[in-house]
């Protein structure tokens, strides 16, 4: 096959895996198994949390590219389908072409669930661990609406601040400002754990568990990385909420 | 106790729904965070810490999602990440942050280092399911060859 499609193809998978959230270790084997099964000689592949370089030797000579990757969402299903179309390219079900043609297809493809639910689904889990973590049934109904507010906000906001930490700081002030404001109102019991359950759909839990698999699979820099986003995330989520508690409370 | 892992249940399959897990997988996500969440609650009343329940927990949730990735051909996070979501300090994290505001440093520093350690211990668990895993797969970030001639 013509080296630079091949290329094309290990950049676009390698691309779409990294941003929606696969561990660094993948994204290198995944892209080192298409390039040698389109048998293509002296692989390699460097990955990092924030871009690709590849380069294989075709004929003789190096070819090699990088790619940046800025953004980094959460999206498991495009992984899956990119790690299920590794397999079948490699096992030569697909060729070049449908491979390409499948892959820009996945990279357009909506999210499996629509924003509502996804909205729904934050207030669900923000109601059900408020439940979890101590509080009574009536306090669900406070961390829904919270959790729906937070979530809500998040995604608005992340479409005008090019800043995202910026963007969960101010959904988790917003989310904290509903909570407290509902609690004050007289809807729901126990504050606390009102507040834990709006922040828990916050929760960076899709960098974090894959800040520990880079870091023990040895891939320092990534994992590094990868955990401080973690962490800073962790870090603007506090200070959102300790900032709607020092204005309200 | 059922009440409870119903709403767990029904958290993990919401966060599920956030990380975009594939339809046809995602109850055995929330059937994960369940398991877990059982270990997690039950484990402290036979007198052992809530650190090493959290280890244990999320060792044995690992270990099915490595288990059920073969199975379903899918990548290990989509049922690890929900697995472990119930076991994040999210509570302890919480009274920390609040410590700190009210300028309660010692308190906050203790409720802190259990923060810590309790999501030091989710990630030994994951660590521990890992290495077990890729058994035998030729090692990486290993400190002394083994295979010497």
């Amino acid at each position: 096959m013509n080296a630079d499609r091949m290329m094309d193809i290990c950049m676009l998978a390698g691309e779409i895996m990294l941003t929606y959230g696969a561990e660094t270790y993948r994204v290198e084997e995944t892209l080192e198994r298409m390039a040698k099964s389109a048998g293509f000689k002296n692989v390699h592949s460097f990955v990092t949390t924030t871009g690709i370089f590849l380069s294989f030797d075709v004929e003789g000579n190096d070819v090699m590219q990088m790619i940046r990757v800025d953004d980094r969402m959460q999206d498991l299903n495009k992984v899956s389908l990119v790690n299920q179309l590794s397999r079948e390219f490699v096992s030569g079900l697909l060729d070049g072409d449908e491979a390409y043609k499948k892959l820009e297809e996945i990279a357009k493809a909506p999210m499996n669930y629509s924003p509502w639910l996804l909205h729904i689904a934050s207030g669900v889990a923000g109601g059900a661990f408020s439940y979890l973590f101590g509080g009574n049934l009536f306090d669900t109904i406070p961390a829904f609406i919270a959790g729906f507010a937070a979530s809500f906000s998040v995604v608005a906001l992340q479409e005008y601040m090019k800043v995202k930490f910026f963007a969960e700081f101010m959904s988790a002030f917003l989310g904290g400002a509903v909570a407290i404001l509902l609690v004050l109102l007289g809807l729901g019991e126990n504050l606390d754990q009102v507040i834990i359950g709006t922040l828990m759909p916050l929760v960076p839990g899709v960098p974090l568990t894959n800040a520990v698999r880079d870091l023990m699979s040895g891939d320092l820099i990534a994992g590094v990385s990868r955990g401080a986003e973690a962490v800073i995330t962790a870090l603007s989520i506090a200070t959102g909420i300790a900032l709607a508690i020092a204005l309200l409370l | 106790m059922i009440v409870e892992l119903i709403f767990c249940f029904m958290a993990t399959v919401a966060f599920g729904v956030i990380f975009n897990v594939p339809y046809k997988v995602i109850w055995l996500g929330g059937l994960i965070g369940s398991v877990a969440w059982f270990i997690y609650s039950t484990l402290p009343n036979w007198d052992i810490s809530v650190i090493f329940a959290t280890a244990i927990a999320s060792l044995v949730s690992a270990t099915i999602s490595h288990f059920l990735a073969k199975r379903y051909r899918v990548p290990v996070t989509t049922f690890s990440i929900p697995g472990i979501i119930p076991l994040v300090p999210g509570s302890r994290a919480y009274f920390t942050m609040l410590a700190f505001v009210d300028g309660n440093y010692i308190e906050g520093l203790q409720l802190g280092i259990e923060t810590m350690l309790q999501a030091g211990a989710i990630a030994a668990g994951l660590v521990f399911a890992l290495s077990v895993f890729s058994f035998g797969k030729g090692g990486i970030g290993q400190r002394y060859e083994s295979r010497r001639s």
